[in-house]
């Protein structure tokens, strides 16, 4: 009985329309962080003493960890052997980056496409080391699973190019399951984290969020216009990413807990300039419960 | 249906990593006093961590094929690391300025540069990292990194001098009140190039 509950939740019958809005949304994530970072790109991955930190360096740390996490280095390595020097093996994997991510946009060859941006920015991650935040977490999130999913997706080049058939409907639910309940763990672990700090309650933390460079976009004087709402929108954000478990779930409360979600990260992107971390969440809570508003998965449902 | 109970299988193990990892990593801040429960919690949570860590091998020796793959696994799906940005609250962060003296005895003022914004939230971020280590080497050897490429810019200078401060922001009152943000000055560092380090001074 157990067995059998398990296996309906873990196996819903999904479109693949998810798998549209993952693919088509990281594509734009990795075009964008790729373009973000085009003109420094070498001066943050170089290993000689012309970059910011050496790469060397963060991947003698990376190997502390473990040798086998992939970096910049073994491009380079191979590159070296083929006669390239550092500079133009670096922006060899910066286009190659770039084109796969112009590849998921497409939607032509998805799976090597995904495979290779989830590698490459993997790479980046690892020899970046010191200069990653959030976003590289939740891109790498974000790639681990679409180069998982039964890719292609039905608007894909590929389907329509090499009629490829899609995937069983059941395999296309699990994997969006999985992205699912991911997202109610970072949801529910950051929420929990925030309700144990004080300043989330008196809004110290909001006012403390906005004024620190380099987030502070909006003047202070601004901001204190408004700071009697701190507390209550410090709660407010606590409280709608702590119960994000439990509400996303309900019929009645997804949808309004779906675009508070949404609205609080573009709030993030204009008020705190975090354009691709504000991203590569919505895409990923677009393609895990977004897709189930579409008119198509709730035909093919009631079918 | 053997398919199926793999999905299953993975699936459970997936999640079982993730939630030992958001655990360990909440633990780890309750550990470490930043939140408001009360402290005899700490030493509880410091012990809980760290039978969370030995379930993630970490006590294992680094060569270890069990750890090797959890740390693989982990940092290639992205769930090495807890979800707690800006908890339990938002963190000082960290500003360093470099002095350039030259032989006429000048001295000019110059901050870290990026091209991009993008790439100077990551900046930011690794000076905040430098400034968070707690290992003093580590903080050294990066912090002459980046005076080192300030040299390269101004080859004529005869010392860099790096200054790690911590940014104090205002409250709400006392930003209404004119205090603006201050700077607690952490570490510094003199650095002659080509020549060795003059060392560090600390507060």
């Amino acid at each position: 009985m157990l067995r059998q509950r398990l296996e309906q939740f873990l196996f819903p019958v999904r479109s693949d329309a998810w798998i549209t809005i993952l693919r088509f949304g990281l594509g734009l994530q990795v075009i964008l962080y790729a373009f973000s970072l085009r003109r420094d790109w070498s001066y943050l991955f170089a290993a000689d003493t012309e970059g910011v930190i050496s790469r060397e360096l963060t991947e003698a740390i990376l190997s502390v960890k473990s040798a086998f996490i992939p970096r910049l280095g073994w491009l380079v390595v191979v590159g070296g052997k083929l006669g390239l020097g550092e500079d133009a093996t670096l922006a060899l994997a910066w286009a190659a980056l770039l084109c796969s991510g112009l590849f998921l946009l497409a939607g032509f060859l998805c799976r090597p496409s995904a495979v290779a941006a989830w590698l490459l920015h993997l790479a980046a991650r690892g020899s970046g080391g010191f200069i990653t935040y959030g976003v590289d977490s939740f891109m790498t999130i974000g790639l681990f699973y679409l180069a998982l999913a039964p890719l292609p997706d039905r608007y894909s080049l590929d389907a329509f190019l090499f009629k490829w058939p899609l995937k069983a409907a059941y395999r296309i639910g699990f994997h969006q399951r999985v992205l699912q309940l991911h997202l109610c763990f970072i949801y529910f672990f950051g929420g929990l984290a925030k309700l144990l700090g004080a300043g989330w309650w008196d809004g110290t933390s909001m006012w403390r969020a906005l004024t620190r460079p380099p987030f502070n976009v909006i003047p202070p004087h601004a901001l204190l216009s408004v700071k009697y709402l701190f507390p209550f929108l410090g709660i407010f954000i606590c409280l709608l990413e702590f119960g994000y478990p439990i509400f996303i779930w309900l019929r009645t409360t997804r949808l309004i807990w779906l675009l508070l979600v949404l609205l609080m990260h573009l709030g993030i992107a204009v008020a705190m300039r975090l354009q691709l971390f504000a991203l590569i969440m919505i895409v990923l809570n677009l393609a895990a419960f977004g897709s189930i508003f579409s008119r198509y998965s709730l035909e093919r449902q009631r079918a | 249906m053997q398919r199926k109970q793999l999905l299953i299988l993975c699936c459970l193990a997936h999640f079982c990593l993730i939630s030992v990892v958001c655990w360990r990593d909440t633990l780890s801040v309750i550990g470490r006093g930043y939140t408001f429960l009360p402290a005899f919690l700490t030493a509880y949570s410091r012990g809980a961590e760290s039978a969370l860590s030995v379930l993630l091998g970490e006590r294992l020796p680094s060569s270890n094929p069990l750890r090797q793959l959890v740390s693989v696994y982990t940092y290639a799906s992205g769930i090495d690391a807890g979800y707690g940005f800006f908890a339990p609250n938002v963190p000082e962060n960290y500003k360093l300025v470099f002095e350039i003296h030259y032989p006429d005895g000048r001295v000019d003022y110059e901050l870290p540069r990026v091209s991009s914004t993008a790439a100077g939230l990551r900046l930011s971020t690794l000076i905040d990292n430098i400034g968070g280590t707690p290992y003093d080497e580590l903080r050294e050897v990066m912090v002459k990194m980046m005076a080192y490429s300030v040299w390269q810019e101004h080859p004529e200078a005869t010392l860099i001098r790096a200054v790690l401060g911590l940014v104090l922001l205002p409250t709400p009152n006392e930003f209404q009140h004119g205090k603006n943000e201050s700077y607690q000055f952490t570490y510094a560092y003199d650095f002659r190039f080509p020549g060795a380090s003059a060392g560090a001074k600390q507060p």
